[in-house]
């Protein structure tokens, strides 16, 4: 009736006629719950096309450029025998894809339906999915068969959305078979689903199985339900989980409270969960005893049930590792419920126990394998190197190949009647012990970013020879003249800091802070940007160090090298020789330094009185005024706090520590940290008052009192009092604290004092109100002086560079919600690098003590435990505990009294501080935890105390002198 | 209302043909013009349909929502009318040219159809005083030729028959709260019963006689019309004079007489057409706007 336009034709629905192309119109409907509790109808248009191509090499009849799949798969198997290719279903893509990561399984061809549900149902599967795809040697293919004519379907009446996407797949794979049967080639369904099993090829089980050349690849499936059925025994020792929607509503209601669960390193049968409050108050609760701990693991988002107040506990400081054979799950509960009950006593923190996990946190664990007392068991237990994750049961064939090398496990599930979380195989990443396996996976459980950059980040990185140019010049200040120098710890080549000083007309100082100017090089949103601020930090090993920004940029570009021009942000102060600050100027600049000193060096010019170049002169401007400004903070309450800090000597050659000393500290040490202090306390100033909504901000809070009660126990018994009211009256009050005769008492204290504090974190100052900065009794505080290794500093540079009008912004930079998320990630990267360096040290330390057998020295009781002691030797600056119980055998007689904290052995009390001698020696007993054994040899107990190796200690292998 | 101007002597020629009971276009007085109508014809609502009434045009989409129940009858859901004078009908209609008309027939639409002795409201109830269905009915008038209500109504009992509500139930946790759950087969859907859904018969006085599907011509020949609403069992459910002229009682007797004949020879074949059509299911070609 109504004239049709061109080209359109009707038959059913719409048809568009193209030059090559045959689209067809359909319409997708479901109907969708809204947020409000409403129901919407949804309806999207859907085309279907007929110039999807097949993807193989092989194939005649589809007119496709360029092929992914080839035309000879060939992959060796018994059940398989001829050339295939393989097509996942969605579920055993999301249980296995540590198997199709393999190298060995090509040639695959991922459906867009699966695709779809991956991305549904795990985000991290789904992106480990899309890797694979992307990865050129994979071979894999993905056909959008929901948008091929032939093989899209439409959902029947009475059918489920999965019964849906089931038919979708073997109609996919039916048109693949057939459209390929021609060229000789078959396409191999592998599912573990029942049904498509009848319809269809392949479970993966039986196919991994018969991939002959790779035995090992079996490992790696997770378990299937068949097999999950046969592990479990019938006991249930679990309480079931809630279901999400229970768990939800008991929340909203208030009857459950979620958090974030964190097992106990000290204690497997103890854990907290932190619960965030509103604003600012958030909860610990305490959670106890194996059915309590209802199968969460470390990290997993919980939902967590109170217990009547009546059953609330102490944490327990009772040390307790989960060790020796894999446990028969019958028989261990109630013993394991006893050692909890001993525990508890009366009037404790708010307990509670795990109704249900929210967000199961599971990442794949490094660790290593206790390979089963029974031959020819396939099953053994894994023990993660995390003493926080719980023990994983596996199966393997390779059991004593796998053994003594450190390993990957990724768990697939704990089921309610089964002791341990059972996982599966990943990879092996070397012999324990090894450095080099040891270095990865320190990185890995630290969740350190540490691959090399890829090239799509260096792309982004300037071309070489690089040159300062006449437009990098135009906001720039010339300060080539000035004498600035830099002062390092010897062999850093990451130099981000100089600094000049010299005297003015006017009889005042000019002190310039100058910092490599990193925001320069790296431009806001591309991808060197992104991978900096992923991976937050520059992290330092012993011995090796993993760089925020590729080594181009940190030890030749931004580095303030010695007699190069480099681009600098500086901070150049007029003050009068009372160091107070008359005068601040920001500014870019270029800089010419003209030498790059070690502390050491620095220190001996300033001491040389015969030396009276300029760079002396100005580095004796620079400690006098450091004094004052030092001098002025501590009487504002600034705290000097301590912690012992090692070196080792590294050989050369095997890299391998050869000595160890605790760091040292000089007056130029000192002399840098005051006016980098200064700087980034201006710099905060500033960018605060220009952007009160956006300044990234660092802050460390005041400890709760309670942080306090041990140092004010362990002082007391010492009858030395401190104060802890303010940062002030505690650092006045640590000062004045001494015992005669016990000269390391003060650093003992302070110790003791570091240990109470809260870690510091950056926020942004649009989201909170409290900018303190506790330890160092500043009213504000940034970072701004190490751009080369620590991100926050980029963005302070960049907030700076606009306030003073050196370069642009963008809208990220003023987003509050965004900066507070990267602050957040900051926060984390910093905390876990900190932790890695903590471990990369005790790693070294126990390689030192391998080679030097055991040694006896003395050292000072640190902490008191219930069945323990942790002794902190000042030479090694080396911490370890002394245990008095033992598993096999009776202990002596233990009585812990709360209040000293005291210690009573036998007839023998320990307290706080006091001077004991221990043997230090290796215990490589257990591969994975090497760790440092202490034992007591005075104060002498019969039946505790070991005797004293009667020799100097010696090295076990005589080092070779050079 | 779109109305034509029509000459004394047409007037003439018009009352004359109806008191023999032959009009203009070929028709007895109770006859209707030719009607077609489709359901489905508007993917995204859950209900709807097209109907043409000789050049009249009208699409109707139903949408159902969850609300509050009234708090009078906490037990029933409910039906919103909105009439939507498109311009495309008429010129008359752009702007707000068309608002006066929607409201009129939105008003008479709610009076015929929201009732429980039309529709099932009951059974739209989710829970009571909580939740339940509302069927949000949206007309859109396409092409004025006449007769709007009795193509309206045809619309909307075709669009309620073909309406599918989403099958939802009331899950209650221990707090005593309540949420909607949706059933997620797309297919699990509730249909109403059409049964008692009445059509509007309107019946336009002519000189002495009245007539059935009166054109624009008749109408400007008219003085005064009766909307009678009628079931398939013949009852009258509601009954609304328009027009300025009068009616004598007896006239309006004859004329109640004549809308029950007529409305319940309406409902019979509608019900058969909308049955076939239903049983052909996802195969039935769709015709559309452009057929």
């Amino acid at each position: 009736k109504r004239g049709t336009t061109g080209g359109w034709i009707k038959t059913s629905g719409f048809y568009v006629y193209d030059v090559f192309i045959f689209t067809m119109l359909k319409s997708k409907t479901f109907v969708k719950k809204t947020r409000a509790g409403g129901v919407m109808k949804i309806v999207r248009e859907h085309y279907l096309r007929d110039d999807i191509w097949c993807g193989s090499e092989a194939c005649r009849e589809c007119k496709q450029e360029s092929t992914v799949l080839q035309a000879e798969a060939c992959i060796e198997s018994n059940l398989c025998p001829y050339p295939h290719y393989v097509v996942p279903d969605t579920n055993v893509v999301l249980h296995q894809i540590d198997v199709l990561e393999d190298p060995v399984i090509r040639n695959v061809i991922i459906l867009q339906t699966v695709l779809q549900e991956v991305r549904h149902r795990s985000a991290p599967v789904y992106k480990r999915l899309k890797d694979m795809i992307q990865a050129k040697e994979k071979l894999v293919y993905t056909f959008t068969n929901e948008h091929h004519r032939e093989t899209y379907i439409e959902r029947e009446q009475g059918e489920s959305a999965n019964d849906r996407n089931d038919r979708a797949i073997r109609v996919a794979v039916k048109w693949y078979s057939q459209h390929l049967k021609a060229d000789g080639l078959k396409v191999v369904l592998l599912t573990d689903d029942q049904g498509n099993k009848e319809k269809a090829e392949e479970s993966i089980d039986e196919y991994v199985k018969n991939l002959t050349a790779n035995p090992e690849l079996v490992d790696r499936l997770a378990l299937s339900k068949d097999d999950k059925a046969e592990i479990i025994s019938s006991k249930v020792l679990f309480p079931e989980h809630l279901p999400l929607s229970k768990i939800q509503s008991g929340i909203k209601s208030g009857t459950f409270l979620q958090g974030t669960f964190k097992a106990s390193r000290d204690n497997y049968l103890e854990a907290t969960v932190f619960v965030q409050g509103e604003g600012e108050e958030s909860t610990e609760v305490l959670i106890q005893g194996l059915q309590n701990l209802n199968r969460a693991v470390h990290q997993d988002v919980v939902a967590v049930q109170l217990l009547p107040r009546n059953q609330w506990v102490l944490p327990s400081s009772v040390v307790l590792q989960d060790d020796g054979a894999a446990k028969d799950d019958d028989v261990d509960g109630d013993e394991e419920e006893k050692a909890v009950i001993s525990a508890a006593e009366a009037a404790g923190k708010p307990t509670g126990k795990i109704v249900g996990i929210i967000k199961r946190n599971w990442r794949p664990f490094c660790g290593m394998l206790n390979v089963s007392q029974i031959k020819e068991s396939t099953r053994h237990l894994f023990t993660p190197a995390d003493r926080r994750i719980p023990r994983i049961r596996i199966e393997t064939r390779q059991a004593s190949t796998l053994v003594g090398q450190r390993i990957m496990v990724a768990i697939d599930g704990w089921p309610k009647n089964s002791r341990y979380p059972n996982g599966h195989f990943v990879r092996s990443l070397g012999s324990a012990g090894e450095k080099g396996t040891e270095e990865a996976v320190l990185l890995l459980e630290h969740d350190v970013p540490h691959q090399a950059f890829s090239q799509n980040v260096l792309s982004f990185l300037p071309k070489m020879p690089w040159g300062i140019t006449p437009e990098d010049m135009i906001k720039r200040q010339d300060l080539r003249h000035l004498t600035v120098c830099s002062v390092d710890p010897p062999g850093c080549t990451d130099i981000d800091d100089a600094l000049h000083c010299r005297e003015l007309e006017n009889g005042n100082l000019e002190v310039g802070v100058h910092i490599a100017d990193v925001s320069h090089f790296i431009r806001p949103g591309n991808a060197l940007d992104k991978e900096a601020a992923n991976r937050g930090t520059t992290v330092y090993l012993c011995g090796k160090r993993i760089d925020m920004v590729p080594e181009l940029l940190s030890s030749n570009l931004c580095s303030l090298r010695s007699n190069v021009e480099r681009l600098a942000f500086s901070c150049i102060w007029e003050m009068n020789h009372n160091a107070e600050i008359l005068k601040t100027q920001f500014t870019k600049s270029v800089i010419n330094s003209k030498a790059s000193l070690t502390y050491a060096e620095a220190q001996m010019r300033i001491d040389d009185t015969n030396k009276k170049d300029d760079i002396t002169e100005s580095l004796r401007g620079l400690n006098k005024l450091a004094k004052i400004l030092k001098r002025k903070r501590i009487e504002n309450g600034a705290l000097t706090l301590s912690s012992l800090e090692v070196r080792f000597h590294i050989d050369s050659e095997t890299h391998d520590p050869i000595d160890l000393q605790t760091k040292e500290l000089m007056e130029t040490n000192s002399m840098v940290e005051e006016f980098m202090l200064l700087a980034n306390i201006s710099v905060a100033q500033k960018i605060y008052d220009e952007f009160p909504d956006c300044a990234l901000l660092r802050k460390h809070p005041a400890p709760p009192p309670s942080n306090y009660d041990i140092l004010l126990k362990a002082a007391k018994s010492k009858n030395v009092e401190i104060h802890t009211d303010s940062a002030k009256a505690l650092a006045d009050s640590l000062d004045v604290a001494k015992v005669d005769g016990f000269s390391y008492f003060n650093t003992l204290l302070r110790i003791l004092a570091t240990r109470c504090m809260m870690q510091a974190v950056y926020f942004c100052s649009g989201m909170d109100s409290d900018f303190h900065h506790y330890g160092l009794a500043s009213p504000i505080y940034t970072h701004f002086t190490s751009p080369i290794r620590r991100y926050a500093d980029i963005i302070v540079h960049r907030l700076l560079a606009v306030a003073i009008g050196a370069d642009i912004t963008y809208p990220d930079l003023m987003d509050k919600h965004k900066q507070s998320a990267l602050c957040n990630n900051l926060n984390y990267r910093h905390k876990m690098s900190q932790y890695a360096q903590r471990a990369s040290v005790a790693f070294h330390t126990q390689l030192f003590f391998k080679s030097r057998g055991i040694l006896n020295e003395e050292g000072f009781v640190l902490f008191v435990r219930k069945n323990a002691i942790i002794v902190l030797i000042p030479k090694f600056g080396l911490e370890g505990t002394v245990f008095f119980d033992s598993k096999d055998k009776a202990g002596p007689s233990l009585v812990f009294d709360e209040e000293g904290p005291t210690l009573k052995v036998e007839q023998t009390t320990f307290h706080i501080f006091d001077k004991v001698k221990v043997t230090i020696s290796l215990d490589d007993s257990n591969i994975q935890h090497q760790k440092i054994r202490m034992a007591l040899t005075e104060p002498v107990i019969p039946g505790v105390s070991v005797a004293a190796p009667d020799v100097e200690p010696q090295a076990k292998k005589p080092k070779v002198d050079r | 209302m779109a109305t034509v101007k029509v000459s004394e002597a047409e007037k003439v020629y018009i009352l004359h043909g109806i008191r023999d009971d032959l009009r203009v276009d070929g028709r007895s007085c109770e006859d209707y013009r030719h009607m077609e109508v489709e359901t489905d014809v508007v993917s995204n609502t859950d209900g709807s349909a097209r109907v043409s009434l000789g050049h009249t045009a009208v699409l109707v989409g139903v949408k159902a929502e969850i609300g509050k129940p009234r708090p009078l009858v906490p037990d029933e859901g409910y039906l919103e009318f909105f009439v939507d004078c498109s311009a495309n009908a008429t010129p008359e209609f752009e702007g707000r040219g068309g608002e006066e008309l929607g409201i009129e027939l939105s008003n008479t639409l709610y009076r015929v159809f929201n009732n429980k002795n039309s529709v099932d409201l009951k059974g739209l109830c989710i829970s009571a005083g909580e939740h339940c269905w509302v069927l949000y009915v949206d007309v859109l008038l396409l092409q004025c030729d006449g007769n709007l209500y009795d193509a309206i109504s045809v619309a909307i009992k075709a669009a309620l028959f073909n309406t599918k509500i989403p099958r939802v139930h009331m899950s209650s946790d221990d707090e005593g709260g309540k949420e909607v759950e949706l059933s997620d087969d797309p297919f699990d859907c509730v249909r109403l019963s059409v049964e008692n859904v009445p059509c509007i018969v309107t019946l336009c006085k002519v000189g002495h006689r009245h007539v059935v599907d009166a054109t624009l011509q008749e109408k400007a020949c008219s003085v005064a019309s009766l909307i009678i609403a009628v079931t398939h069992r013949g009852t009258v459910t509601c009954v609304k004079k328009v027009g300025g002229g009068s009616l004598d009682p007896e006239s309006i007797f004859e004329m109640t007489e004549a809308g029950k004949r007529v409305g319940k020879a309406l409902h019979a074949p509608l019900m058969k057409l909308l049955q076939q059509e239903e049983s052909l299911g996802k195969k039935r070609e769709k015709v559309g706007f452009l057929g």
